[in-house]
């Protein structure tokens, strides 16, 4: 007994020594791990600008007799724009199928884009005398009322609000909202979506829609759609909610995305007009007339729209005059 | 216990006491003092002057190359955003020296990173350098991600190049900026601490001479003698020693004054020069890559090609000539990008011709890189200037205060020994 106490009392002392040498090591450096957003990405908390629907949105104003490329009457917006020899159409560059650059040629191509230059093509003779501005979404109704652009086809939705302040053509397609989800996340529609966090591009009526969700998810705004993909390739959203033309272009890049869930709402496609310039809006009707009679509207579905599936017949006119 | 030594201590301190009232007992007493005081001084004079040399060796073993890494760490990300910019924009397959420009500033920046991080002995240069190493892999994995889709055709390439950039432009440089200031003031600090006098030294030289004077004020009137060379010999080589000091450390302090002015001053200026020409070049090619409205990216390149010639002043020098050339050129990509010319704006943002935006700022980033190193060649010449006025002085000051102590001790010996 005596002899365990006295190892016990040196290894005591001994382990008390111990103590008393060890110095405490530097602090070892530690930095937090880094997680990437896309600029401007910033959580949706403020409700955007208020929904008016107490309109007709899809009339539009009735063509007259539709002048022939390179005789606009003299005096009219028309002329102005063959005079300086270009039309400058604002589009997107990041919305696959609808406008987006090719890297191979650099060129803007997509079916907004074809819109774009077959307008152009009524007021020259020449589809190629167009020019091609980006604009965010956010942008587009500020970029017609300055005057920066003559038109916007840029997936540009017909609403009332919209419509305060630009005119709009007649409908050259029907998008539904619709939910891109990454494949086997259990999201299958609108409702699903509670609690999720959910990525739109500030300024659309899709996020809009998502806002009026009850309950509401968690939002996300951005600049531009590809955006929500990056943020959802990089598991910082569950879902990005928009027309199923943007989508089905989004999936495109993505195959381990699928678009789910019914429509949550028709957007009919537009293109944006300055609004006192009511004599190219009637221009514009009057070319869209035209593409849906002589099937060029066909042939420009059938082109860059095949893989949304069989071409739905287009968009018949709708006017209030 | 302790009471018969004590006794004894307390009989020597009263003997000590009565001897130094006697004049052998003062002779002794300054000549103690004096050669005591001698010895001291100068210890302490060559120990302060051995702290001069050792923090001009700091600034050129130490801050000085620390900054200098740290501004080329700056300046590599910097050239590393603008090239994977130019590398997007060249298209799905870019060219081999493009790729090699990319991949060059990427090895450049973890060089300058190893460089820094070796240098720091700061905890808070650490964890910066530690978190521009885990935002760099960031940064390179979201541009192979853009380079991949791109490569595709996927439009999803440019939102991954942006958020790239993005983290370049809003974490990784103000990080490396935060550094590499940090740096440029401990190199200003090291330098200030070269040209300051050693007053402490300077002051137990002044005792030291105070103590002569009274000594021979002490000793004239018991020993009726007017001088005594000894103290004589002693004081000239302390006057000596303070000339010396207060020379040296002038004549440094005006080659350290150049170094500032000339180099560091110079060297801030140049680097600045050189991080806002590799960031005009990124928002001249992310202008076209966003291809929107280019309002604010006008804004952004106008706004620092203006602090760029303020930074390179009147002088004719081939960086401003540069600079002159970029601007002429980016004015034209601009006029092209508005006529809706889109492939002339990328040929004159990031073409071959000598004509294009990529060889003028080429030209502007060789020519503010050799003044950044001929800057740097003037600051650690002008501070190796400084050195070689101090080189001798601790040496020199600690010999000649031991020569007056000596001095001291022999010339009152004399006195003393008429005593014993």
């Amino acid at each position: 007994v005596r002899a365990r106490i006295v190892l016990a009392l040196t290894a005591l002392v001994l382990g008390a020594a111990g103590c008393g040498s060890s110095s405490t090591p530097p602090t070892a450096v530690t930095v937090a791990p880094i997680e990437a957003q896309p600029a401007g990405a910033q959580e949706v908390t403020t409700l955007p600008a208020a929904g008016n629907a107490d309109c007709d949105r899809e009339a539009s104003l009735r063509p007259g007799p539709q002048p022939r490329p390179g005789g606009m009457p003299p005096g009219s917006t028309m002329a102005a724009i063959a005079e300086r020899g270009r039309l400058v159409v604002g589009v997107d560059q990041n919305t696959f199928l609808f406008g987006f650059r090719n890297p191979a040629s650099g060129q803007l191509e997509g079916f907004d884009i074809d819109v774009a230059r077959e307008i152009a093509r009524s007021i020259f003779g020449d589809p190629d005398r167009v020019d091609l501005r980006v604009v965010d979404a956010s942008q587009r109704e500020s970029a017609l009322e300055s005057g920066q652009v003559d038109l916007v086809v840029r997936t540009f939705s017909i609403t009332c609000d919209r419509k305060d302040k630009v005119a709009f053509s007649t409908t050259y397609f029907n998008a539904n909202q619709r939910i891109l989800v990454v494949k086997g996340s259990g999201i299958a529609s609108a409702a699903d979506l509670s609690g999720k966090r959910v990525c739109a591009v500030r300024g659309t009526t899709s996020l809009s829609a998502l806002f009026a969700l009850d309950p509401r998810p968690t939002l996300f705004g951005v600049s531009s759609w590809t955006d929500c993909l990056v943020m959802l390739q990089q598991g910082q959203v569950d879902a990005v909610s928009t027309d199923d033309v943007v989508l089905f272009g989004l999936a495109a890049q993505d195959p381990n995305t699928e678009v789910v869930g019914p429509s949550m709402g028709i957007e009919p496609y537009g293109v944006g007009i300055k609004k006192e310039n009511t004599d190219l809006v009637r221009f514009v009707n009057g070319v869209l007339d035209e593409m849906r009679a002589d099937g060029r509207w066909q042939r420009l579905y059938d082109a860059r729209l095949r893989s949304l599936g069989p071409s739905p017949d287009p968009p018949s006119a709708r006017y209030q005059d | 216990m302790s009471s018969p030594r004590t006794l004894d201590a307390r009989a020597s301190v009263a003997w000590l006491r009565r001897f130094a009232r006697t004049t052998p007992g003062v002779v002794a007493v300054i000549a103690v003092a004096v050669s005591a005081g001698c010895v001291i001084a100068g210890l302490v004079c060559g120990a302060q002057l051995d702290g001069r040399i050792a923090e001009h060796n700091a600034v050129l073993d130490h801050s000085e190359p620390l900054a200098y890494a740290a501004q080329n760490l700056y300046a590599a990300l910097s050239a590393a955003d603008a090239a994977a910019a130019s590398a997007f924009l060249s298209g799905g397959i870019e060219t081999a020296p493009i790729r090699a420009r990319y991949q060059q500033a990427l090895a450049d920046t973890t060089s300058a990173l190893a460089d820094v991080t070796a240098g720091a002995t700061d905890p808070n240069t650490r964890i910066a350098a530690a978190e521009i190493s885990a935002q760099l892999v960031a940064y390179t994995g979201l541009v192979e991600s853009a380079r991949a889709n791109n490569r595709q055709g996927f439009p999803i390439g440019s939102a991954y190049l942006r958020e790239a950039s993005s983290l370049m432009q809003t974490t990784l440089l103000p990080g490396a900026e935060r550094i590499y200031t940090g740096n440029l003031a401990a190199v200003d600090e090291d330098q200030r601490a070269v040209e300051s006098l050693p007053t402490a030294g300077l002051v137990l030289l002044g005792l030291v001479l105070v103590a002569i004077g009274v000594g021979s004020v002490m000793l004239s009137r018991r020993t009726n003698r007017q001088f005594n060379l000894g103290l004589v010999v002693a004081a000239v080589a302390v006057l000596l020693v303070g000339v010396w000091i207060v020379v040296a450390i002038r004549m440094a302090a005006g080659a350290i004054e150049q170094s500032r002015t000339e180099g560091t001053a110079m060297f801030g200026q140049l680097a600045k020069a050189r991080i806002l020409a590799q960031q005009a070049r990124t928002d001249e090619t992310l202008q076209l890559i966003a291809r929107g409205d280019i309002t604010a990216g006008e804004k952004s390149f106008n706004g620092r090609i203006v602090d760029l010639g303020a930074l390179l002043g009147t002088e004719p020098s081939a960086a401003s000539d540069g600079v002159r050339n970029w601007t002429a050129s980016h004015h034209k990509q601009v006029e092209a990008y508005l006529g809706g010319d889109y492939p002339a704006a990328v040929g004159q943002a990031i073409g071959t011709d000598p004509g294009a935006s990529a060889a003028h700022f080429a030209a502007v980033e060789s020519g503010l890189r050799d003044q950044i190193e001929q800057t740097r060649a003037t600051l650690r010449d002008r501070v190796s200037a400084a050195g070689a006025w101090l080189a001798w002085s601790p040496t020199g000051t600690l010999v000649l205060m031991v020569v007056a102590a000596v001095a001291a001790v022999v010339g009152l010996w004399p006195r003393l020994k008429e005593f014993l």
